[in-house]
């Protein structure tokens, strides 16, 4: 009770000061541009504004790097709906519903149902920060290597199972792809390296970024130019709604997903990357009509937008409680945290109790100010669509290269961007998914490292996969989605299902 | 009378040279190490700091990657030597010269050292290992079975812990993490045994009772919030051969950059460590403050790079032999 005193007396105080407002709406603005852009991340528009607040108090500074933070996370979603290619690896498993959507009822209804989605994912997420952090911390400390190995190979698969339209096993292949592609470089564990051919560019492995822009960018603009496809449907439209009603009806879908995205968050390490797919994946288990995802759900979305920004609650969880970050950004917030004579860890709920809900104050701002920007930002956006094909194209074509090249201003993603691109478009043209090709690099070095450091750990014994309750249920999971694609199991399984659906039919 | 003006004049120019015109613009610092990282905090904090007394902004920028934060000190140095250009490092980067991350070696910097934080050997509280004797007991009596959590081979703590192990004449089952804060965290969900951090990184843990600290690996003890954590030098006389191998982070700037700048950046690195805010955070998360440039500085890292150098190669991790790059053996 006293708390949630404090969490309104916070509001006041922060809403009291005009310069807060501003610094607010700046950031989150700021924030949805970052994560709209390709190649310009989170994180890194959370270290550009650790900087140029340096000189400014303590909560000035936390309002503009947590809004820049919301902003960034929901940003990323703009060109994934818009042009199906996402703004960050975190918004992939949005276009997937998001692009056919906004090609069938307009761009602005897809942002106006996203656009909610991700403030209310926000706002969960921030609710479990304030009241379940010990709980979740628990939770997140039953992640050991053998989890971490198994989790990241859960991603890969799950992406790979969802994404294809054709054979599922194309799917795979696409992941199992990217996981040789995140190899290359040197071992993270011993140094050694692999597959770099004495080149030191490839020392530190393949840039996300540049794999991200050159396997979503190039293939869509190469497509957009040969079939002169229009974008989207360029609808007029006065104003986004956020139709309520829509979201009202997918209620267990936005719980269940905030629940998955808290809950990945929270385990140090991941994040809003592979949140968004394992929402996908369960929203559509749940679905009265799975056969839909990929055509334009309106649920589909929902999914992955709340779960992705549910996310950032649950990185804050073990950088507040134990100084771990959750996730990248989080990981820069830290580090922002400190200059500001901050420490996060277990000692600062201890001493500054009231820190934690001083933050789900922000949070909560953060999310408001975010879903403003967001409704009245999408109204415009859409224009963007009915820039003339050919005068578009090149434009987002140089931005590739840009934002290849920004993110450590390295001319060699250059070189890597468009070699992915080409073969990407390869695979796409023969009906591979290039979702799982991105989330196998993504997650590749954690499970290649996780894999190898659990069998140190144990000296070669693969054992605690089976005694390790978390690592179990991974593991059963993971052999459910793999045998549930081969042939005769399938019908052995729905031949099962029938008996004993009629047994139960007849006893009645 | 003309003389006399061309006098004044060279006089004048010689003055506001005298005076430094350094610097001009703004400066850009290059980090080596990721954002949010104890580099990259402490650079935006002295930054911060030396910004308004060199009246210009300093922006800081991360370029990570290669082996041991190569590609950030290939960038770094690639940049002209005008002063304009800073290198953000740690003590970590001496080893991108062997590990054949760059072709240089680290002699071609000044450098500035704004601080470092010991390392220390800490356990759970809930293990049985109650004092440093504790544990190298069950290690000399089972070795190779104790689980020793550390950022990745050629860290500083790896470096540390291989010098524990040879000063202890003890084996430990060494397990690498891609950094401090997971390797903090494998001892919190029991996965390894033992970690070593330094204490800026554990200080909260250690508060908090989650971990307990075992031993300092520098001579002398610590005490962190009322309790004295011993040195370990003390107790194995054969340590101090092998150890402090003391953390630095700090920056660098060219050695061929002109003498004005760097004396610029001199005076205004000396100025930002005497600020309250520099003070205040070094003391709040235990690190211990250096403030050494010039010559005392350049031999701080030309010791750690000899140090690393032949670790690593002893290792085995090495990719370019120490001798081929000039590097002297240490004693």
């Amino acid at each position: 009770m006293q708390d949630l005193a404090h969490f309104f007396i916070s509001i006041a105080q922060l809403l009291s000061q005009p310069v807060i407002i501003l610094v607010l709406f700046c950031s989150t603005f700021m924030g949805i541009i970052f994560g709209a852009m390709p190649g310009l991340t989170a994180t890194l528009g959370v270290a550009l504004l650790t900087t140029l607040t340096y000189s400014f108090n303590e909560s000035i500074a936390l309002v503009s790097l947590l809004a820049m933070y919301v902003g960034a996370v929901y940003g990323g979603s703009y060109t994934a709906i818009l042009l199906n290619i996402p703004g960050t690896a975190a918004s992939a498993a949005t276009a997937m519903d998001g692009y056919p959507m906004a090609q069938r009822d307009g761009a602005g209804r897809v942002l106006g149902l996203t656009t909610t989605a991700s403030a209310i994912g926000t706002i969960i997420g921030m609710l479990f920060v304030v009241l379940l952090s010990p709980l979740i911390t628990k939770m997140a400390l039953q992640f050991t290597s053998f989890e971490y190995f198994l989790l990241a190979l859960f991603g890969i698969i799950i992406s790979g199972t969802l994404t294809s339209s054709d054979l599922v096993i194309k799917g795979w292949i696409a992941g199992l792809i990217g996981l040789w592609m995140s190899t290359i470089g040197r071992d993270q564990l011993l140094m050694y390296p692999r597959f770099t051919f004495g080149n030191p560019n490839l020392d530190s492995g393949l840039e996300v970024v540049a794999v991200l822009i050159g396997a979503f960018g190039i293939p869509q603009i190469i497509t957009a130019l040969r079939a002169r496809v229009k974008l989207a449907k360029p609808v007029r439209i006065k104003r986004v709604l956020p139709e309520f009603g829509t979201m009202l009806r997918n209620l267990p879908t936005i719980i269940r997903s905030s629940l998955i995205g808290v809950g990945i968050g929270a385990v140090p390490g991941i994040g809003e990357d592979i949140a968004g797919w394992v929402s996908y994946g369960t929203a559509k288990k749940f679905s009265k009509t799975p056969d839909e995802f990929g055509t334009g759900l309106p649920e589909a979305v929902i999914s992955t937008e709340t779960s992705n920004n549910a996310c950032i609650g649950g990185a804050m969880i073990p950088l507040l409680t134990l100084g771990i970050p959750g996730s990248p950004p989080a990981m820069m917030l830290l580090g922002a945290l400190m200059l500001h004579n901050i420490t996060p860890g277990p000692m600062l709920l201890i001493e500054n109790p009231n820190f934690i809900i001083e933050v789900a104050a922000i949070l909560l701002l953060a999310s408001v100010s975010m879903w403003i920007c967001g409704i009245t930002l999408a109204r415009y956006v859409t224009r963007i669509l009915e820039v003339p094909q050919t005068l578009f194209m090149p434009v987002i074509g140089l931005l590739c290269v840009i934002g290849s090249y920004a993110l450590g201003l390295k001319i060699f993603n250059l070189f890597l961007m468009l070699p992915i691109g080409l073969l990407s478009y390869f695979l796409i043209q023969m009906k591979y998914p290039i979702a799982p090709l991105v989330i196998g690099v993504i997650l590749g070095p954690m499970a290649d490292t996780s894999l190898r450091r659990a069998l140190m750990v144990s000296q070669g014994s693969i054992a605690p996969i089976f005694e390790r309750p978390v690592s179990l249920a991974l593991f059963s999971i993971i052999v459910l989605l793999i045998l549930s694609q081969i042939p005769w199991f399938k019908s052995l399984f729905g031949r099962v299902q029938r008996e004993i659906s009629s047994k139960f039919h007849h006893s009645h | 009378m003309k003389k006399l003006i061309t006098l004044a004049s060279a006089a004048l120019i010689s003055m506001a040279a005298q005076a430094g015109d350094f610097p001009e613009r703004n400066i850009t610092t290059v980090v080596t190490w990721g954002a949010g990282g104890g580099t990259d905090t402490m650079n935006r904090l002295i930054m911060g700091e030396m910004a308004p007394k060199l009246g210009v902004n300093i922006n800081v920028v991360n370029v990570t990657g290669g082996v041991s934060g190569s590609a950030g000190l290939v960038d770094g140095y690639g940049r002209a030597a005008d002063g304009y250009s800073l290198v953000g490092l740690s003590e970590s980067n001496v080893a991108a010269g062997v590990m054949g991350g760059w072709s240089n070696r680290m002699d071609v910097f000044d450098y500035f050292i704004v601080a470092g934080s010991p390392d220390l050997i800490s356990v759970s509280t809930k293990t049985d290992y109650k004092s440093i004797e504790d544990l190298v007991t069950a290690a000399k009596a089972n070795p190779g079975s104790i689980k020793a959590g550390a950022a990745g081979a050629g860290s500083i703590h790896h470096l540390n812990l291989l010098a524990f192990m040879k000063g202890t004449q003890t084996e430990f089952n060494f397990i690498p993490y891609d950094g401090s804060a997971p390797s903090q965290n494998a001892v919190l969900t029991g996965e390894v045994e033992l970690v070593i951090t330094s204490l800026a990184e554990q200080s909260q843990l250690i508060q908090s009772g989650d971990f307990r600290p075992l031993a300092m690996l520098v001579k002398d003890p610590v005490t962190v919030k009322g309790n004295e954590i011993p040195s370990a030098l003390a107790k194995y006389d054969d340590l101090n051969q092998y150890l402090p191998i003391s953390q630095s982070i700090g920056f660098a700037i060219r050695k061929d950059a002109p003498k004005d700048a760097k004396v610029a950046i001199a005076k205004a690195f000396t100025e930002a460590m005497e600020t309250e805010k520099v003070k205040t955070f070094l003391d709040q998360n235990y690190y211990v403050a250096s403030g050494q440039f010039g010559k005392e500085a350049n031999a701080t890292f030309s010791k750690l790079e000899a140090l690393f150098a032949w670790t690593l190669a002893d290792l085995g991790a090495a990719k370019v032999s120490p001798d081929s790059l000039g590097i002297a053996k240490p004693n």
